[in-house]
């Protein structure tokens, strides 16, 4: 079953909701009261490098990017440990924000989050670091798990408290 | 695993939470926030809270409602109960809509929490003994404290006491300190040796426009969204103002006002899509943002440094050959008899247009296409003959330049040229830093060089031996003075001294016989008592004999201004201060009270007098004897410039409880038909501020190069890169608080210069390398980002850091007019390290910020 398409990731503040799976394995993670969904999202073997893909979680009201950076990151996962995956929604008022040149951008008021570096604000106005979503790959397939999230989505009391 | 600590959910407010208004701590914006207290174990539902807000759902972007991770926090009352914090941005506020900066979205993580990242807070009055800190009760700390500064005064006079504290509002609890630091040290202590935080003296760092009658807050916010043209000069608003920017400056580029200024607006006139210029040696942020929206609409003009009067007044001149200008305001309105002086000097009328554009290109290193372009988008009249609107702010790039009073004069000038003040859509004057809170007795300088100044350099006094105990106040020199290097070195090796001194033999336990050992120190060793009232533990507090832990914002009643509209608003108290921390008010009218007691013991009734008028019980007090200093304001509306730019006459904290997120706009006046309270809105409508109420003309200086601290390094090799500094949008001052936030400190580990990527190929420098950048004043080590912010031969670098202070490199010129300090140019070598900071590296972007591109 081929789960994801791969495109450009565009500008879009609903992210298409097919490409979420509901009611995967339930994984619960140390020091997290959350219990996130696990969700494949990607295969490390077809992953091009900055060739972003979108996909939805921990629900389908969040729309995520998964990307291969190219270069080594902070909880990067994969052989290179290049592969990394955020949360889209922009933490300053909850924009969209697009992938390139190894950072998420958001056109509303130009915050800038370095994929490579934990999401962190390198410019602009969010002062929270936007959520980075926790991988892991299972290292016979090559397929990809997004099982938790580090940080707050915007425009959420909790990560899995939206009805 | 994540660098650092993450949520994934917060709590949330229940519907009776306690609910307080305050305003933003930092930056010169002044945004509104409301504060939410709750005790920890009774959290409201996703349904029925204290936010109104349905948090059941997923919230919709650009709501103007957010709470995220930064903005709440735990804190600990006096009665060791556990309570959370949550800080939001005010959706009701006018000012930011609900809108916050990466500065002001961590208000919450600023606050004390004994658990917490900014738990090493200054909990006691601290005494240096045998070189470490002890800590001692507050009725020991006034008595020593009370006791030498009385008998340092008699003894050798009020001069002996020098002092360097803030002036400003918000994080440094504006009106209501500031009235008690002048009660203090300008009519008690009465020293002429005053200077305020950020500069070697007690001076404005606007008498350039001050003294033309003209007060540099003197627009509204809505101007900025009504400007037919709105120009930053030496102004990095995007990093640093930010909510000015992204709420008000930004719709005007994108075309958002267009409505608005249809409405407000003349009948008839032209109302249209915004222009910028932006005159900035740096291609920075503020510039690729607006250049993203609208690049057709964007002038960006790169002077040389220390060139901007010149280039200025050739502006002027081309708006004056063009007869650009409403020859009826000016003979009404400004003083036609001094304006043949500016005419002469400023104008060069004697000089044919061609040549004096040719020097200006030649000075300014700007095109006289620029120059031209620049004239037409701030003063040609648009279709129909109407006056375009043009709002003009300035800040540190200019204040801080070469030749302060002029800079500022020559930018005034051109825009009153144009009659860009007083009317809807325009205004000339700062962008400011901070917000403003000032109410003081009379400075013993009224004013520059034309009025009654200069003022004394205070750093100068110190570093050449003068004084015998050093004030400082809110304010960390060491990273934040010019020349600073030599600053430390100096400071220090006069405390040491007299710490050598007083180890020597054994310190005195008992207050007067301490008091008779420091004097006698005094006397031998040429050495400095240093006194730091601060929150945290600084660079230079670690050099003071004394250390007074000071309140912060959120920890007393505030009340200050911003600086955008000068709107009035209180900031409330929502917390206790950590362990014995009080207000500065309360700190010096401890002290104060006791020196009157002890003159009063002596039979001293004219001393004990000069320290009266400090009995306050509460803020609100304090508030209202500050207010007395503004005189009566029954004034009406077109009189309004005849009032102080911060008057709040008849203003009380619970009229500003009532009033919120509004507030009201200084200067307050009591409209005599009425007898109400009344703000205004935006000045000089009518008059200028001038005892005759005419904009006061001045002729410039002409061009006659760079001073002999700066110019020494002209024509030498060693120092071949121009140097100039500034801000990042992330931290505030000196960091701090920023430096405890790993949202902060993660990202600017290190204090860091920006290399234009041509020059780094030639020095065989890539971002991320460390280097030493120097010249004869001292040196400064950072970490090296290579993107186009600067221009091929200038280096740009942090002006201060929490681990140092590009201060190091800066002379010790000021302006002779002024003492106001040319910050931002000098000339440098840079070298680099070898080896480099893996950790630092790991962590921090090294991304271009100046770089918006998809
Ligand atoms: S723009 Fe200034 S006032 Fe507004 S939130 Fe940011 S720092 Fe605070
Ligand atoms: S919503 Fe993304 S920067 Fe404001």
């Amino acid at each position: 079953m081929k789960l994801l398409s791969r495109r450009k990731f565009l500008q879009s503040s609903t992210a298409t909701a097919l490409l979420f799976m509901a009611g995967c394995k339930k994984q619960t993670r140390p020091g997290s009261k959350a219990d996130y969904p696990s969700l494949k999202i990607g295969n490390s073997k077809t992953l091009k490098p900055n060739q972003p893909l979108t996909f939805n979680f921990p629900d389908r009201q969040s729309p995520c990017v998964l990307v291969k950076t190219g270069s080594e990151a902070i909880d990067g996962i994969g052989s290179q440990k290049d592969i990394v995956a955020f949360s889209s929604l922009c933490t300053h008022m909850g924009c969209p924000v697009t992938y390139s040149k190894g950072r998420l951008i958001c056109k509303c008021h130009y915050s800038m989050f370095d994929v490579n570096r934990n999401g962190q604000t390198f410019q602009g106005l969010a002062s929270q670091w936007i959520p980075q979503i926790v991988l892991r790959e299972d290292p016979a397939s090559g397929d990809i798990f997004a099982e938790g999230v580090q940080g707050l989505i915007y425009g959420r009391i909790g990560n899995l408290k939206v009805s | 695993m994540a660098l650092f600590k993450r949520k994934d959910e917060l709590p949330i407010p229940p519907g009776d939470a306690e609910k307080y208004t305050t305003v933003c701590q930092y930056c010169s914006a002044g945004c509104g926030y409301n504060v939410y207290v709750w005790p920890e174990d009774k959290n409201g539902s996703a349904t029925a809270n204290a936010f109104g807000v349905d948090l059941s759902k997923q919230g919709k972007l650009m709501s103007g409602f957010s709470y995220t991770e930064t903005m709440h926090n735990v804190i600990t009352r006096k009665n060791g109960k556990q309570y959370n914090l949550a800080v939001i941005p005010a959706k009701e506020s006018r000012i930011n809509k609900g809108d916050y900066s990466i500065r002001g979205g961590t208000n919450a993580l600023t606050a004390y929490n004994p658990d917490g990242y900014t738990k090493k807070r200054l909990k006691d009055p601290l005494i240096r003994r045998e070189n470490g800190f002890v800590p001692i009760s507050w009725d020991d700390a006034v008595e020593i404290i009370a006791t030498l500064t009385k008998s340092s005064i008699d003894k050798y006079g009020a001069d002996s006491i020098a002092m360097k504290f803030y002036d400003h509002g918000s994080s440094g609890l504006g009106f209501e300190d500031n009235w008690a630091a002048g009660k203090f040290f300008l009519s008690g202590v009465k020293t002429s040796y005053l200077s305020i935080h950020n500069r070697p003296a007690y001076n404005s760092e606007t008498w350039g426009t001050r003294e033309r009658g003209m007060h540099e807050l003197n627009y509204d916010v809505d101007d900025a969204r009504l400007a037919d043209t709105v120009v930053l000069w030496g102004a990095n608003a995007y990093e640093s103002a930010t909510i000015l920017y992204t709420e008000h400056i930004m719709p005007n580029l994108q075309g958002g006002s267009v409505a608005d200024k249809k409405k407000a607006f003349d009948p008839g006139e032209p109302a249209a899509e915004g222009h910028i210029v932006i005159i900035d040696p740096r291609k920075n942020a503020t510039v690729a943002v607006s250049q993203d929206i609208a690049a057709d609409r964007v002038l960006h003009i790169r002077p040389n440094l220390g060139t901007d009067w010149i280039l200025a007044n050739a502006i002027a001149r081309i708006i004056w050959e063009n007869r650009w200008y409403d020859q009826e305001f000016l003979d009404k309105r400004t003083d036609m008899k001094t304006f043949g002086e500016y005419k002469q000097k400023s104008l060069q009328s004697g000089k044919p247009l061609a040549t004096l554009l040719a020097d200006a290109e030649r000075i300014t290193g700007v095109p006289k296409t620029q120059m031209q372009q620049a004239a037409e988008w701030m003063a040609k009249p648009k279709e129909g003959g109407f006056k375009r609107r043009t709002l003009t702010l300035f800040e540190k790039g200019i204040i801080w330049n070469m030749k302060n009073y002029d800079q500022v004069a020559a930018i005034a000038q051109l825009n009153v040229l144009g009659h860009n003040v007083g009317r809807v859509g325009t205004g000339c004057g700062r962008l400011g830093g901070h917000q403003e809170g000032y109410v003081r007795p009379p400075a013993p300088t009224p004013g520059s060089i034309h009025a009654g100044g200069p003022p004394k350099n205070v750093d100068k006094y110190i570093t050449g031996g003068g004084g015998k105990i050093y004030w400082v106040g809110a304010t960390d020199p060491y990273l934040s003075t010019p020349n600073s290097q030599f600053f430390r070195k100096s400071v220090k090796k006069r405390a040491d001294a007299l710490l050598d001194y007083l180890d020597n033999g054994g310190v005195p336990t008992e207050v007067k016989a301490y008091a008779d050992k420091v004097l006698e120190a005094f006397e031998k060793t040429g050495g400095l008592f240093m006194i730091v009232q601060d929150m945290y533990m600084t660079h230079t507090a670690a050099d003071a004999m004394m250390i007074l832990p000071a309140a912060g914002w959120g920890e007393a009643v505030d009340t200050s201004i911003n600086c955008h509209s000068r709107l009035l608003r209180i900031y409330d108290k929502f917390m206790d201060a950590p362990g014995e921390a009080l207000p500065d008010w309360q700190i010096l009218a401890r002290i104060g009270n006791r020196i009157k007691a002890l003159y009063e013991t002596d039979g001293n009734k004219q001393m004990a007098e000069r320290f009266g008028g400090m009995e306050w019980k509460s803020d609100a007090e304090v508030f209202e004897a500050g207010s007395k200093e503004f005189g009566d304001n029954k004034v009406a509306e077109t009189e309004e410039a005849k009032l102080s730019p911060e008057c709040y006459v008849g203003v009380t904290h619970d009229m500003l409880r009532k009033l919120g997120n509004e507030g009201i706009q200084t200067p307050v006046r009591r409209d005599p038909a009425t007898g109400r309270l009344s703000g205004t809105k935006r000045r000089y409508t009518h008059s200028f501020a001038s005892k005759d109420g005419l904009f006061k003309w001045y002729g410039t200086d002409p061009w006659t190069g760079y001073p002999a601290e700066v110019a020494k390094y002209q024509h030498n090799a060693t120092y071949p890169f121009w140097f100039t500094t500034g801000r990042s949008q992330h931290v505030w001052q000196t960091m701090y608080h920023d430096r405890k936030i790993p949202e902060k400190y993660f990202t600017l580990p290190l204090p860091y210069v920006e290399i234009h990527p041509e020059d780094a190929g030639k020095l065989g420098m890539k971002s991320g390398d460390m280097v030493d950048v120097f010249n004869e004043e001292g040196s400064s080590t950072a970490l090296v980002y290579v993107n186009d912010s600067t221009k091929p031969g200038l280096i740009f670098g942090i002006m201060y850091h929490a681990k140092g202070s590009m201060n190091h490199l800066i002379s010790s010129y000021t302006d002779p007019k002024t003492t106001i300090p040319w910050y931002k140019g000098t000339k440098v070598g840079i070298r680099k390290y070898t080896g480099k900071p893996d950790e630092a590296i790991k962590t921090a972007s090294l991304l271009a910020n100046n770089d918006v591109s998809l």
